[in-house]
């Protein structure tokens, strides 16, 4: 294949095809491996509350049930307008691709911000697990500490997972107001694509796990 | 506007039903120890962002595979790891006034 046709094909690959596809392979693997990683999460969240299941409800009462819904739909929202962007690029359309690309950092950010203000909220009720006047006292104190330490754990290591996201983002935008995509080159915005929607799914499994299961109880 | 986008749009719709449904069901009042069935609707949702955004049915035949050995290596941490708090047999003992377990 000539370089006009395929000017980031790497040497040691067939066509670009071939590349293209072991791009999105090692993407996969990748997150297979986060899957594990988050997984640990999971197991603990279900572990602990087995054991402690008054306190750990207990501890989710006390989390912010607005701020995680939105947080919750602005990250449906942003795959969506992400995956948008992808399609775009698929009808040779980088400038659409752009766009697509600084709402979905935008709506990133926007997830962030507010991350942060419920930290602060947090800790400003006294939430945070080490404290030594924690919120929760009396016999489900100790399961509601291990609901804080789960959650303050979980919602940092996704925060900087959003982090890495929006940076790969604004580096795709930036590519495509380059001119860098086309309709026959689009592979990083496909990989880039499947870290973004991954970490939406994080979301969408921590989320019940935070804020919905410990209420109605 | 294209199909695919149609598409997109279309499953964005479904996810924030299904956010709904699952919001819904968390304002229900049921017993403790079935609460964590409010993760199914989770769990549809994670397929759909699979399926629509993340487009599995698409990938080649390793990425497909990696796709299925996440989820199984998943069920396998999961399911070992509750195996003994989901099996033990927990015996409550009476203690007497100095700690000690009375017969």
């Amino acid at each position: 294949m000539s370089d006009e046709i395929a000017p980031h094909l790497h040497f040691q690959y067939a066509s670009a095809d071939h590349q293209s596809d072991t791009a999105i392979v090692g993407m996969w693997l990748f997150l297979a491996t986060e899957v594990l990683f988050f997984g640990g999460l999971v197991l603990a969240w279900m572990f602990c509350r087995h054991w402690q299941q008054a306190g750990f409800d207990a501890g989710g009462r006390e989390s912010v049930l607005t701020i995680g819904t939105i947080n919750l739909v602005l990250l449906l929202t942003s795959s969506c307008v992400y995956s948008s962007g992808l399609v775009f690029i698929e009808l040779d359309q980088p400038r659409r691709l752009m766009q697509c690309c600084i709402v979905t950092a935008c709506l990133g950010l926007a997830f962030l911000v507010l991350k942060s203000w419920e930290w602060l909220i947090d800790i400003h009720e006294h939430l945070f697990p080490s404290m030594a006047h924690f919120k929760i006292i009396g016999p489900d104190e100790g399961g509601a500490r291990l609901f804080w330490s789960f959650y303050f754990v979980a919602t940092s290591l996704h925060a900087l997972h959003m982090l890495i996201g929006i940076v790969a983002v604004c580096w795709i935008a930036i590519q495509a107001r380059a001119g860098r995509f086309s309709a026959k080159w689009a592979t990083p915005v496909e990989v880039v694509g499947l870290y973004w929607s991954f970490v939406d799914v994080v979301w969408i499994v921590l989320y019940p796990l935070i804020y919905l299961v410990g209420r109605g109880t | 506007m294209s199909i695919g986008h149609r598409h997109l749009l279309v499953s964005w719709l479904a996810l924030l039903f299904l956010a709904v449904v699952e919001f819904g069901g968390s304002l229900i009042h049921f017993d403790r120890s079935l609460r964590p069935l409010l993760l199914l609707p989770a769990l549809a949702m994670v397929a759909l962002v699979g399926v629509m955004f993340m487009r599995v049915q698409r990938g080649v035949a390793p990425a497909r595979g990696f796709a299925l050995a996440g989820l199984v290596w998943l069920l396998l941490l999961l399911g070992l790891g509750m195996t003994d708090p989901l099996t033990r047999a927990v015996y409550h003992v009476r203690h007497d006034i100095t700690g000690n377990a009375a017969r």
